[in-house]
């Protein structure tokens, strides 16, 4: 541990461990520890099954759940856009090779006590009884002009130009209120309805990345990796180490060591490791971050499917916040022993939203009552935090705690963010190179 | 000559099946695992063969009567050293090589707890064999060979003594560890690529590679 390094990374969350990994392909040296002994931080997939009671203070039921290394149950619940930032980065640095992916089977989109399929083709759209027949038109016209707008190109405005309002082009459209929650809450994943009265170029960039994340793999726009998401903090961390980072696991930090304003060095158990640079999650760092908000969680074992969702192995539901009266969406995230998450007959069902009253866990019962019965249930409520700088000062570059969004875009923007501030350029995905590709001879 | 990136199956294992298994390397700090692999699938050696960077995932295949098998080979890079080796790294694994140097009796040692962790934490039909590396270095043998074949044959290895410097049992090893694994689908073992890899084509599919010379 006496040693020098560019940069220590602290927490192998999948931020850090992106970060770890891009650092170190670009020359870093760099070393990446953890207090706990396995890799993934608050983004960890928990195994065996024990683990997860352990982790909520439960105790643990004997011979219940089958064999207990089959559980790979995620703390955060989250799936991959097809076409979004994450798969790119994936592909470019080779990670992907490490891991295997499964399409989620059905999204699905909450309305007046329901849940109905969002449609993911043609013969779907005409079939569902999500909206009628004419508003189905007026839709069809809305997505058409989506998949042809350009903002680099003002003949394919026709009428919406890039700083008029979602709300507008909603009008536009003449798109009803239900229609209006479908497309934002279902389509382009808003978490709440402040983007009403923002310029719609944000809408259409993620109306866009929908479709095209739907166009990719068929079924829904949703990816997950099989044995939980906990092996994607461990694919990039495994770049890193090819790459010459050094891991530590189960390694505690006493103290981020300053000097005359910025770091230089970690502390742990005696011994100081220097370095110019630290990058943390915040619970690293927790006096140098502020709360903005609660995430409240339910990770739900269920011995079936979700009902009304045609037993698929894998679904999202969206309730949107305008369906329940509130003011952000609830999400449920279903995944099973299909993806190597549980033992075989097992459902795992992750509830969340972002708090907003005194009992968070009520917050969830819209979501838990899709669910039928529950078997097990292991409620969270985490602080949201924030660096209160940007890092640039101290050269203490901190995460943001993962938000109850379902997809990893913002993450990425995240991750995309702190690379600019440490190093004061953009991430090079030139610099990538694979030297260990495929050998076929 | 394998033929790449197309979409069908190239047209020399068209009556066979290819089978593609995940083979993993474990073993102390320059026992040669990498020259095992590099001597495996480039056919090299290199006498200063730097400590794992950069390469630690090639794939080669080796064919059995009418199969192809195609193994995934995963080197280690560095994070077994402070007992860091993500878990990712062995799961989903049909087979491992434990190597160790037969001229140095700690690396044996290791050797043994690399094997018990195996046995604990893998699929549990992982087919596991044990290479007595450095077999060209006879004259400063410490393992002996009796010792080390007992022991694997308690705990049901595969074993050989190899040296990736002559070549010694190289692809002996690789090719009786493909004998040796389940090639059916109704086999027990969890059936290899069950999802999809991403890469940059549409369809995502990633097309097999195949090679039968
Ligand atoms: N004489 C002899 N030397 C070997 C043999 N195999 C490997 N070496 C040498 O041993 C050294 C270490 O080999 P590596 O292949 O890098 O060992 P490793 O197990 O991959 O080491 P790490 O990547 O550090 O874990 C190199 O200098 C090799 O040239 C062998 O069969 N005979
Ligand atoms: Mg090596």
């Amino acid at each position: 541990m006496d040693e020098t390094y560019d940069v220590i990374v602290m927490g192998t969350g999948l931020k850090e461990c992106i970060l770890s990994g891009m650092l170190s392909v670009s020359g870093k040296k760099v070393l990446h520890v953890d207090r706990n002994p396995y890799y993934g931080g608050e983004s960890a997939s928990l195994t065996p099954i024990d683990q997860v009671f352990e982790h909520f203070k439960k105790s643990v039921p004997e011979n219940k759940y089958g064999r207990g290394r089959e559980w790979n149950v995620d703390l955060i619940p989250k799936f991959l856009m097809a076409n979004g930032q994450l798969v790119k980065l994936l592909i470019h640095t080779g990670v992907t090779r490490y891991l295997e992916f499964k399409s989620v089977d059905g999204s699905y989109v909450y309305k007046g006590g329901k849940i109905y399929k969002v449609p993911a083709d043609e013969k779907e759209a005409l079939a569902t009884s999500l909206m009628g027949l004419f508003e189905k038109r007026r839709f069809k016209n809305f997505l058409q002009h989506v998949q042809d707008y350009n903002v680099d190109d003002p003949k394919t405005y026709k009428g919406v130009e890039p700083n008029m309002v979602a709300k507008q082009v909603y009008e536009k459209y003449s798109l009803d209120a239900n229609t209006q929650d479908f497309t934002g809450h279902a389509l382009a994943l808003f978490r709440n309805d402040e983007y009403m009265a923002k310029p719609c170029v944000d809408l259409i960039k993620r109306c866009r990345l929908y479709s095209d994340s739907l166009a990719r793999y068929g079924k829904s726009p949703y990816l997950y990796p099989l044995y939980g998401l906990g092996e994607l903090p461990q694919g990039f961390a495994r770049l890193s180490a090819i790459y010459g980072g050094t891991y530590m696991l189960d390694k505690p930090v006493d103290e981020i060591v300053m000097e005359d304003g910025h770091v230089v060095g970690v502390k742990s158990q005696g011994e100081t490791a220097k370095c110019g640079i630290v990058v943390c999650d915040p619970t690293y760092a927790p006096d140098r971050c502020k709360k903005v908000g609660q995430v409240v969680r339910a990770i739900c074992i269920l011995n079936h499917p979700i009902p009304n969702t045609k037993d698929g192995q894998s679904v999202q539901i969206i309730i949107p916040q305008n369906q329940v009266s509130r003011k952000d969406d609830i999400y449920v995230c279903m995944v099973s022993a299909a993806h190597n998450v549980c033992a075989k007959g097992y459902y795992l069902a992750i509830v969340a939203t972002t708090v907003e009253t005194s009992d968070p866990e009520a917050e969830l019962q819209p979501g838990l009552e899709l669910l039928g019965a529950i078997e097990e249930k292991f409620v969270s409520v985490v602080d949201l935090l924030e660096p209160i700088d940007d890092g640039t000062e101290n050269k203490i570059f901190i995460s943001m705690s993962y938000d109850a969004t379902t997809h990893f875009e913002t993450t990425c923007d995240d991750v995309l963010s702190l690379f600019k501030r440490i190093t004061g350029e953009d991430f090079d995905f030139s610099k990538v190179q694979h030297t260990d590709t495929e050998t076929v001879e | 000559m394998a033929s790449r990136g197309g979409p069908q199956r190239p047209n020399g294992a068209s009556q066979g099946k290819i089978c593609q298994f995940k083979l993993v390397l474990l073993g102390e700090s320059a026992v040669g695992k990498s020259s095992l692999v590099l001597r495996f699938v480039k056919g090299q050696f290199h006498e200063y063969q730097e400590s794992t960077i950069g390469a630690a995932f090639l794939t080669q295949t080796v064919c059995l009567d009418d199969t192809t098998v195609k193994f995934e080979i995963w080197d280690t890079a560095g994070q077994e050293r402070y007992h860091s080796l993500a878990p990712m790294y062995y799961r989903g694994a049909q087979a491992a090589i434990v190597v160790y140097d037969i001229t140095n009796p700690d690396t044996f040692g290791r050797a043994k707890t690399w094997v018990k962790e195996l046995q604990r934490q893998a699929s549990p039909n992982i087919v596991i064999a044990l290479a007595g590396n450095k077999a060209d270095l006879a004259s400063k043998r410490m393992v002996e060979f009796d010792e080390a074949q007992a022991y694997a044959e308690e705990n049901s290895l595969l074993f050989m003594e190899t040296s990736a410097k002559t070549a010694m049992n190289v692809n002996d090893i690789f090719l009786a560890i493909a004998k040796k694994l389940p090639k059916s689908e109704t086999s027990g073992t969890p059936q290899p690529r069950q999802g999809v890899r991403l890469n940059n084509e549409q369809g995502g599919q990633q097309s097999e590679g195949g090679c039968c010379k």
